[in-house]
């Protein structure tokens, strides 16, 4: 088969389309670099993606062309904003939107664990959003057991491994229940870990943490003087992930706020704002937020890494 | 010539003119590209010089009232240059901002505060604006100089406090603490360190960054981000641009 090496651009098409969407004041304009990336283009073949060859322990990760392995995020963190929106915008009920919520985020799973990404967390439902009306809330979680329920073994069998973090006091009983079945069933799976995060907020988990050390300090466990912000860090839920710490951060729907998120995580992360409601996000926004992560200049401080 | 080397030298012919062809195409497509960012840079610039100049009427009129407190993250390689910082911190006392936080990650400004408030006409610390006579001008700029260490240690701090309060006072055994460890208890072990907790309703960040480089995680609640590009190349248009896109920003907390 006739095989040419020819150096190829990023989609234009569709970096165009990113331009216009992004809103230009919005924290991340676009502005690719254009480097000559030479990708081996079989005349036949119709995919778009380019397969790496995986080693032994490694199962095969599937990459679109636009995207480099070697600067793919470990930790992709998402605010899935904007549901009530999208279903308001069709005429629907909110809950229609929330259930087109649910399978974009089944999309983005999947897409995480096929292109290597290690953890994946979403904020599902914050502390602020108790104040919401109690049938969208009752609604909220029954749809969150079904699909965990009916996902279950879908994630099993993709060797997805599921954390719940968030005030889990308020939930209700039967959705606890699953959420342990959840944790326990898949806590060896090695492909992806998906975080999910349910009454959460960033103040609770820095709240919950000093709770958590008082605990350890009265139990003797260690001293007042051994305080310190690793310790902090050690009692955070996020702790339940060997890389705590998030990459990317998206919020889709174009507001320009972490809304609470991860506070103490975040210091360094690369903040993406989609324009896009979250059930219109899907496979070709997921793409343009990791192009723009990979095409940033990532720097730590003064420190430039 | 056989057939065969005849075929084998117009497929490496036809191979290499497809090669050349696809490679003037991308040339040309890299151009086309190139010019169309080089264009929508001038608009924006363009746009930018309308604005300060006062040509764009949509911008003259902006309800300064809602933006209450504004941050400035500064790229620390960009902190250095204070002369900068002084003349944005001229321009937001012309819009009419009247809290200012600054911040870079190493303090650098924290340690210029001295220059800078002298520098800038009516602007006083934040923590002195109550004082009798603080400053002569009826409305002063209000600056607050923050840094790494008002962050995460800020708040280790303020554990600190509460856990020798929450280890002093007694408690039955089943006490996990719920009742103790609480926002408002927080807050106000970080007044008691020095933490002003001034949430600001709009934060720019200035530098090659996309990022809020450590900015004190606690104050961010519902903070808008905005990234204004390199503080070499800030522009009056784009910062008023901002403000007025701020403050037509509706939200909804959650809700």
């Amino acid at each position: 088969m006739l095989s040419l090496r020819v150096p190829t651009p990023t989609s234009f098409r569709r970096l165009h389309a990113g331009r216009s969407r992004l809103s230009r004041d919005c924290l991340f304009s676009y502005s690719p670099s254009f480097v000559n990336r030479g990708v081996r283009l079989r005349v036949r073949s119709t995919k778009s993606e380019v397969v790496f060859t995986p080693t032994e322990e490694e199962e095969e990760v599937t990459l679109p062309e636009e995207l480099q392995p070697e600067l793919m995020p470990k930790h992709v963190a998402i605010i899935m904003d904007g549901n009530g929106r999208w279903a308001k915008n069709q005429g629907l009920q909110p809950w229609d939107g929330h259930r087109a919520g649910v399978e974009a985020l089944k999309e983005i799973v999947e897409l995480s664990g096929r292109w290597g990404i290690q953890v994946l967390t979403v904020f599902a439902f914050s502390t602020d959003n108790w104040i919401r009306p109690r049938i969208e809330i009752d609604f909220l979680f029954s749809l969150f057991e079904r699909s965990l329920k009916s996902e279950f073994q879908n994630l099993a069998q993709n060797n997805v491994r599921i954390s719940i973090i968030g005030d889990s006091s308020k939930l209700p009983k039967s959705l606890l229940r699953l959420i342990n079945e959840g944790e326990e069933g898949t806590k060896n799976n090695k492909r992806l870990q998906l975080i999910v995060a349910v009454g959460y907020s960033g103040k609770y988990d820095v709240l919950q943490a000093c709770r958590g050390i008082a605990q350890r300090v009265k139990d003797g466990e260690i001293d007042v003087d051994e305080i310190d912000e690793g310790l902090i860090e050690q009692e955070l839920e996020t702790n339940c992930t060997e890389f705590p710490y998030p990459d990317l951060l998206i919020r889709t729907s174009g507001e320009l706020r972490v809304s609470n998120f991860l506070l103490w995580q975040l210091a360094y992360t690369e903040l993406f704002f989609a324009q896009e409601l979250w059930p219109d996000f899907g496979r070709s926004g997921y793409i343009e937020a990791l192009m723009s992560f990979q095409q940033r200049q990532r720097r730590f401080g003064g420190r430039k890494s | 010539m056989d057939l065969n080397q005849s075929m084998r030298l117009l497929s490496s012919w036809i191979a290499q003119i497809g090669g050349l062809g696809l490679d003037l195409l991308w040339r040309f497509i890299h151009l086309v590209v190139s010019l169309w960012y080089i264009v929508s840079g001038i608009i924006e610039a363009v746009e930018s010089y309308a604005i300060s100049l006062g040509l764009n009427k949509k911008y003259s009129s902006i309800n300064i009232e809602k933006l209450r407190c504004l941050a400035v993250v500064v790229d620390i390689e960009e902190a250095r240059d204070v002369s900068k910082v002084i003349e944005l911190l001229q321009w937001l006392r012309t819009i009419g901002v009247k809290q200012v936080g600054l911040f870079d990650s190493q303090g650098l400004l924290k340690k210029s505060k001295d220059m800078i408030l002298g520098t800038v006409p009516g602007s006083v610390l934040s923590e002195e604006i109550g004082e009798k006579n603080s400053s002569p001008d009826q409305n002063p700029l209000a600056l607050e100089f923050i840094s790494s260490s008002d962050n995460k240690e800020a708040v280790m701090k303020a554990a600190n406090i509460l856990l020798q309060d929450y280890l002093k006072s007694s408690r039955p055994e089943n006490d996990k603490g719920e009742n103790f460890f609480t926002e408002t208890h927080l807050n106000e072990a970080l007044r008691v360190v020095g933490e002003n907790v001034h949430a600001p309703d709009l934060l720019l960040v200035y530098g090659p960054i996309r990022s809020h480089l450590g900015f004190p995680a606690w104050r961010l609640r519902y903070t808008e981000i905005v990234h204004m590009g390199s503080l070499n190349y800030m522009r009056y248009g784009s910062l008023l641009k901002a403000i007025h896109k701020f403050t037509g920003v509706h939200q909804n907390y959650g809700t």
